[in-house]
């Protein structure tokens, strides 16, 4: 391929962007070698790579990561049974829905995290805490897409529900909940976004858990390069169950 | 027409109330109720659910503590300044993005990927850089809001009516002037809508930071309640910050509606 | 052939105007684009003049190139082969002596209507005092009124496009292009708003280049019709077109009138059948490749 060609495909750019990163942390490493950046507040990145290892095996990383992931596996079993139960409760009775339907939107919209100190006092510092946390936070966006997909499905389709004399129960079972599953799922992803968010930083805050908690933990130690290798690896792991989140509603959207 | 409307209205209970309203305050009144109950039950450890009576007193001397109104200036500043820090740099980043494809194929995927991780894990780095002063506060607001107010412009430049763009170039206006007279008043709707996502978690940001470690701001305040377990107080500060948040994002959101429907 | 038809050819077999001061002059103009399945040509060796004054009517099939054209002589393309010149001046980018209306809705709905027409005198740097005086002569000019401090949300879309229109004469160009801006409207609409420009256009003694596809417009308004081939866009023919000014939109029941078009369609006819033809097999062979 002609070198004009080569920067016509679609991986030219995301390589650029990826070698565009690559050049960054290497000329952080040449500034803090040569003493233009302290190494008391950026450790070398070389030794950050270096730490991985030894944080992973020394800090029990696997026993962290499955500790952080059962949180959130609780977290996301509570959101989908209260979260769609709640929202499919507002869609049957429009009263309710029209009346409380604002709340749940501003709800979504506040700091719930804040309430971190209190869930502390009426849960102790333990992993139900972290789990009612990680709950609260993503419970908002559960009921609304739920409650939208339900009220979104298509007009046509609840009339032959109807020309056939389905009962309530069967128009919902057979009719609106199927066509509603897209739209849950997209509300189900982001709960389930915003409860590991909201999970792993309650255990940064509270210093108690799995991968949160590490960080905290090497950051108290005063663990320069130990602390920075866990905040990477944190990342990765977010970025990892975010595309995770990503490919499975894509794989669910073509049902629609 | 207005007869028909009568006929299948359903009755209210009481005059010029309707249903939903009802149903509000009904709602509302049981959760006070149990709320109530609970405490004067002892069900609970008894603090943990005070008497609403003890809490509306907390609150009533909490907004009349000048105290309060120091910290919570000191936390207004810290968000404010992240706001303004963090919006500029989005708007910016977002821009660039926005207009240049291969930029866009380059590096926004950092920005999508990054957006969604928990901000405060970086909170001890943040202070090695600025300090434990308002410096790690303020950092800690910048980076939450940098994301998505950067992902929204980027988003909304792309969804900009092309021909508009067509007709700035044609009357050849300078690029600082495509900026201003062009791009930004097209993208008036998603940049509200990405400084108002950016308001909530800079607050979120900003908070969680003062709760760790500082010996100002409300959320200072907050996690002080906790430490000498001052159950009222700290539900009466709970109470402030989500009215104020929420307050504050429907303003928002409000000034968004409107340029949505100046726009097309 | 109706007498009152001319063809001209050029020594080189391009179509073209005689008046040495012509103020625009395209010349050879060749563009092709690389698109997924393969090179495609837009336009192929196309030339054209128009005299100071005079009121130029392209007209093609969809698919001819018109749009293409239309960039370039508006600067907004380059990569071509030829060169468009104004007044003397080789056009490389938007010409200040050129104004573009295009063809779809272009009025920024968040500036009113006096705002909107205000704009290219704002870039040029006008006082504000000045821009407004400016601006309310060219909203009256177009017919609008009255509705200076409306916002484009609240006026139909014949009256959007006028304010498009407007903003352009407000730059007061020496040549005004447009492409097709009367497609998105209904046909008495389109009728009433050719009077009004050709109004306008009596009034400024506006030299006028207008890319349609609609013929009777195209009749309506021109005082020459290049007619174009599908693409690859060639010129196939120009008609002179000898109805008398000033007109107004009656002449449309015309026999004269009536001749043009048909003459032109007969022109068209053929183009526009290829351009169907070519379509359909396209989409034919889309529908293998999935």
């Amino acid at each position: 391929m002609t070198a004009a060609a080569i920067t016509r495909t679609r991986a030219f750019p995301t390589l650029v962007g990826v070698l565009a990163l690559v050049a960054a942390i290497a000329l952080i490493e040449v500034l803090i070698r040569l003493g233009a950046i302290n190494r008391f507040i950026v450790p070398l990145p070389s030794q950050i790579a270096l730490s991985f290892e030894r944080v992973i095996v020394e800090e029990g990383i696997p026993e962290r990561f499955w500790l952080t992931l059962r949180e959130a596996f609780w977290a996301t079993m509570l959101l989908t049974v209260f979260g769609v139960g709640i929202g499919v409760l507002l869609h049957r009775i429009k009263t309710l829905r029209l009346a409380t339907e604002t709340w749940v939107a501003a709800f979504a919209s506040a700091p719930t995290v804040l309430m971190y100190p209190l869930f502390l006092v009426i849960f102790g510092r333990s992993a139900n805490t972290i789990i009612m946390m990680g709950f609260v936070a993503g419970l908002a966006p559960v009921i609304l897409k739920t409650v939208e997909g339900l009220a979104g499905t298509r007009r046509v389709l609840i009339d032959v529900g109807r020309s056939f004399k389905l009962t309530p129960w069967q128009l919902y079972w057979k009719i609106l909940f199927p066509a509603a599953l897209p739209s849950i799922f997209v509300g189900i992803k982001l709960g389930m976004i915003f409860a590991l968010i909201n999970i792993v930083g309650v255990e940064f805050l509270i210093n108690f858990g799995g991968l949160g908690q590490l960080i905290n933990e090497l950051a108290e130690r005063y663990d320069l390069a130990g602390t920075y290798a866990a905040i990477c690896f944190v990342v990765l792991v977010s970025v990892l169950f975010f595309m995770f989140t990503e490919r499975v509603e894509r794989w669910l959207r073509p049902v629609n | 027409m207005a007869q028909t409307g009568q006929l299948t209205q359903a009755p209210a209970a009481l005059p010029g109330l309707s249903r939903v309203t009802l149903l509000r305050i009904a709602i509302v009144l049981t959760i006070l109720v149990v709320w109530e109950a609970t405490a004067a039950s002892g069900l609970l450890f008894r603090d943990v659910v005070p008497s609403l009576v003890v809490i509306v007193r907390a609150l009533w001397n909490l907004l009349f503590e000048p105290d309060f109104y120091w910290h919570l200036g000191v936390t207004a500043g810290e968000v404010g300044t992240a706001l303004l820090i963090g919006g500029l740099a989005g708007l910016a980043v977002g821009i660039a993005l926005g207009a240049n494809r291969f930029l866009s194929q380059a590096f926004e995927h950092f920005l999508y990927y990054l957006g969604p991780t928990p901000k405060i894990i970086f909170f001890p780095v943040m202070i090695m850089w600025f300090g434990v002063g308002s410096g790690s506060k303020v950092a800690m607001g910048t980076i939450s809001c940098f994301f998505p107010i950067a992902l929204s412009v980027a988003a909304g430049m792309r969804q900009i009516d092309q021909v508009l763009i067509r007709v700035g170039r044609s009357f050849r206006a300078n690029t600082w002037q495509m900026v201003t007279k062009v791009y930004l008043p097209a993208m008036r709707a998603p940049i509200i809508n990405g400084v108002r996502l950016g308001l909530g978690v800079a607050i979120i940001g900003t908070l969680l930071a003062e709760t760790k470690l500082s010996n100002r701001g409300v959320g200072f305040l907050i996690i002080n309640s906790y430490s000498t377990f001052n159950m009222p107080r700290m539900y009466s500060l709970l109470i402030v910050v989500f009215v104020l948040a929420i307050g504050a994002n429907a303003v928002v959101s409000r000034l968004g509606n409107l340029e949505a429907i100046k726009t097309r | 052939m109706p007498a009152a038809t001319q063809l001209k050819r050029g020594k080189d077999g391009s179509a073209q105007a005689q008046p040495a001061d012509a103020i625009l002059v395209v010349a050879n103009i060749t563009k092709r684009f690389e698109t997924p399945d393969g090179v495609l040509t837009a336009l192929d060796n196309v030339s054209l003049t128009v005299a100071p004054g005079e009121f130029l009517g392209v007209i093609g099939p969809s698919g001819c190139g018109k749009s293409t054209l239309f960039n370039v002589i508006g600067g907004l393309v380059d990569g071509y082969d030829g060169r468009v010149t104004v007044a003397g001046e080789t056009v490389a980018g938007p010409h200040p002596s050129i104004g573009m209306v295009f063809q779809e809705e272009s009025t920024f709905p968040w500036r009113t209507v006096i705002d909107n027409v205000a704009f290219p005198l704002e870039i040029a740097g006008l006082s504000k005092a000045e821009r407004y005086d400016k601006a309310r002569h060219f909203v009256h000019l177009v017919g609008l009124d009255g509705f200076e401090r409306r916002y484009p949300a609240e006026l139909s879309g014949g009256m959007r496009q006028r304010v498009s229109m407007a903003r352009t004469l407000a730059s007061e160009p020496k040549i005004l292009l447009m492409d097709e801006p009367f497609a998105a409207l209904d046909e008495q609409t389109r009728l009433l708003l050719g009077d009004k420009v050709l109004q306008i256009q009596q009034e400024l003694k506006q030299t006028t280049l207008l890319i349609t596809h609609n013929i009777t417009e195209a009749v309506q308004l021109s005082d020459r019709i290049l007619v174009m081939t599908y693409r690859p866009g060639k010129t196939k023919r120009i008609v002179d077109i000898d109805l008398p000014r000033p007109r107004t939109s009656e002449i449309v029941s015309s026999e004269a009138f009536g001749r043009y078009v048909a003459q032109i369609w007969n022109d068209l006819r053929e183009e526009a059948s290829r351009g169907l033809i070519d379509d359909e097999a396209r989409k034919l062979h889309s529908g293998d490749k999935d």
